[in-house]
């Protein structure tokens, strides 16, 4: 079975079971028919009848992947380490730094690790860690004075 | 003629110095976008619109469309010097920009590009002036069958037209959009919907940071996976396309420019659509076919006029119905909402001249890229010198950013977070973001006209399908959903070849 295909596969079966729960929640919210509510404008009408919809695709798209129908093209090979590199690093700044350092320190170590990472290896340390340095400096000041003071923008 | 005589109006009367400078720095701001791969004018008019949310409404949504059209314009220059479409829209700019370039004519594939743009905004803008008041008109018929069903068959042409190959994934794409704008707070009753008790959830998913994340978090980590890209740097001399050369293409600008202002208007198709029927048309009607994609100037010229002729086109619905053409257009209806704009069917009544300010600030934009984008072909090939390396932080940084500006809540920055990666999944599987966005932007739309019809019809389905409009909505959906399965749309082709 080919990467595409077996991707598509475990999609399905995610979005069969999603849309399936979906319907479920949406059927099992109140009709406020106690409030005296027409039952035809429950909360639960539309979201039900879409958790419908995508469980029908989901099955559709589980039948063409295991029946071997018509298939979209393959998605593109690339790096997968840099990939997971830059993940990790901006989840850490968005969801681990930020909020319990000052904004303004969580972006330079975020830039300049950022960059730091992916440069030593063609610049070495010493200019990789020295660009890194400036240009996280220099984005910390500028983000959060032209935000801040220019923008009059809250910063996180 | 009311509607050229108000055209013209409004563009002397935003032909003062704050205005045309906030058009140029916003249009250079915009082509700068387009041309860094990674960028799109979605994540651009997303990231200005947290910027100029404190400045008065014309002025911000001045900007947000000078952005736009810069934006659209600028990923040509990355198409032609790299062969990776700055945003979307250009991709089918680079099958013969990209020739052009390798054979030394990159300047001159810059300068076509340049006027095509400007060019087909023209057209787009003339049009958005003359037939946006009539289907503002139009629009006032419609009830909540009707918008119910302009929402269901916006995301399934969006979902068919954006997923050539594979249907199936467009409209998956679409109806995730359209699940996903149920949760939070409900419009009619005011139930929280998906919410288990999170305040941040019964708030709902903001548009602006799904779309950040959709189209800035996604992208950054889509460029990082990527392999570097190379700049051509030799240019060549000439620039300025010969004007022999322009006027005796007039009518693949003229048809290009239709033709992009056409598929701008249909829901959620946009730009890129624009591009690829425009360049199709093109080829279709060349005495030289075969030279296209090894560097017809002809076939860059029709994209460029098709692409920028859909921004306008796009906006056509937004003004009137509420309704986006396009991912970039749905940005820019949200910023309408956030600056106290209420498009839709009412705006010829409401505020009738804001329609032609829109075709006026359209103009300026125009002239802008015409003007930017011939005088600093050369200068402008620095910014795609700069390392990603250096680049992507700095974007992701403007993103969360971003995301929090718009409410200050820290729960915008996780959506901006869990869209990213949800749409760099769905990216990497081929599924597209367009339907996505519209969905998402539909939603509500869908919900409320939906429940509103069913109580008006007292539980019958029948007036969905049998008032005028709401048929030929419901029978056009239908269509669409026909012709995008496979084994239908080859039976209908043999029949239709069946001789008599």
């Amino acid at each position: 079975m080919s990467g595409a295909r077996r991707a598509d596969l475990v999609f399905a079966v995610l979005l069969t079971v999603f849309g399936i729960a979906a319907t479920v929640e949406s059927w099992r919210m109140p009709t406020l028919a106690e409030l005296g509510v027409d039952p035809m404008s429950a909360p639960g009408l539309t979201p039900g009848l879409l958790g419908v919809v995508l469980a029908v695709l989901g099955l559709a798209l589980l039948g063409r992947s295991l029946g071997g129908g018509e298939m979209g093209e393959t998605a593109a090979a690339g790096g997968w380490g840099r990939l997971a590199v830059a993940l990790v690093l901006c989840l850490g700044y968005a969801a681990g730094l930020l909020g319990r350092v000052p904004f303004w320190a969580a972006t330079a170590i975020f830039v300049a690790l950022f960059t730091f990472v992916f440069t030593v290896r063609e610049a070495g340390p010493v200019r990789a860690g020295a660009g890194s340095l400036v240009l996280a400096a220099a984005v910390a000041v500028a983000v959060t004075l032209l935000f801040e003071r220019v923008f009059l923008v809250r910063l996180p | 003629m009311d509607a050229l005589t108000n055209l013209g109006a409004a563009i002397v009367g935003l032909a003062e110095p704050s205005s045309l400078f906030s058009v140029l720095w916003a249009t250079l701001l915009g082509m700068t976008v387009g041309m860094l791969p990674g960028l799109t004018a979605t994540l651009g008019i997303a990231l200005l619109t947290t910027l100029t949310f404190r400045m008065a409404a014309d002025d911000a949504i001045l900007i947000l469309i000078a952005m736009y059209v810069g934006a659209i314009y600028g990923g040509s220059r990355t198409a032609i010097l790299l062969n990776i479409p700055g945003t979307p829209a250009n991709a089918a700019s680079g099958l013969d920009g990209f020739p052009l370039a390798r054979a030394g004519r990159a300047g001159e594939a810059m300068g076509i590009a340049t006027v095509g743009s400007f060019f087909g905004s023209v057209v787009g803008l003339l049009a958005l002036a003359l037939i946006a008041p009539q289907l503002a008109e139009f629009g006032l018929r419609f009830q909540s069958y009707e918008f119910f069903w302009l929402a269901v068959f916006g995301v399934v042409i969006s979902g068919r037209l954006t997923a050539m190959d594979d249907p199936i994934k467009g409209w998956i794409s679409g109806f995730l959009g359209l699940f996903l704008a149920q949760v939070g707070q409900e419009g009619i009753h005011a139930y929280q919907r998906f919410a288990y008790g999170s305040v941040d959830l019964a708030g709902g998913f903001g548009l602006l940071p799904a779309l950040v994340g959709a189209f800035g978090f996604a992208e950054i980590l889509c460029v990082m996976k990527e392999p570097a890209y190379v700049t051509v740097r030799d240019v060549g001399s000439r620039i300025l396309p010969s004007l022999r050369d322009l006027f005796g293409r007039w009518w693949t600008v003229l048809r290009s420019g239709l033709i992009g202002t056409t598929m701008g208007i249909v829901p959620g198709v946009g730009e890129d659509m624009g591009a690829w029927v425009s360049y199709a048309a093109a080829r279709r009607a060349s005495r030289e076919p075969e030279t296209f994609g090894k560097g017809a100037t002809e076939g860059l010229l029709a994209a460029e006029t098709g692409n920028n002729a859909a921004v306008p086109g796009a906006i056509i619905p937004v003004l009137t119905l509420a309704v986006p053409g396009s991912a970039p257009a749905a940005v820019l209806l949200a910023a309408m909402f956030i600056h106290g704009v209420r498009p839709g069917p009412l705006i010829m009544i409401e505020s009738p001249d804001f329609v032609f300010q829109v075709a006026g600030m359209l103009f300026w934009a125009s002239v802008a890229i015409l003007v930017l984008g011939l005088a600093l072909t050369k200068p402008m090939l620095f910014v795609l010198r700069v390392p990603r390396e250096y680049l992507m932080p700095v974007i992701f940084v403007l993103c969360v950013v971003g995301a929090f500006a718009i409410a200050s809540r820290v729960f915008d920055v996780y959506v901006m977070l869990g869209f990213g990666i949800l749409g760099f999944a769905l990216r990497q599987m081929n599924y597209p973001m367009a339907p996505l966005v519209l969905g998402i932007v539909l939603g509500d739309i869908l919900d409320k006209n939906f429940r509103r019809g069913m109580v008006l019809s007292d539980g019958s389905f029948e007036p969905f399908v049998t008032r005028p409009i709401s048929a030929v909505l419901a029978a056009l959906t239908l269509v669409t959903i026909l012709w995008g399965i496979g084994p239908v749309r080859r039976a209908a082709g043999r029949l239709v070849r069946r001789p008599s």
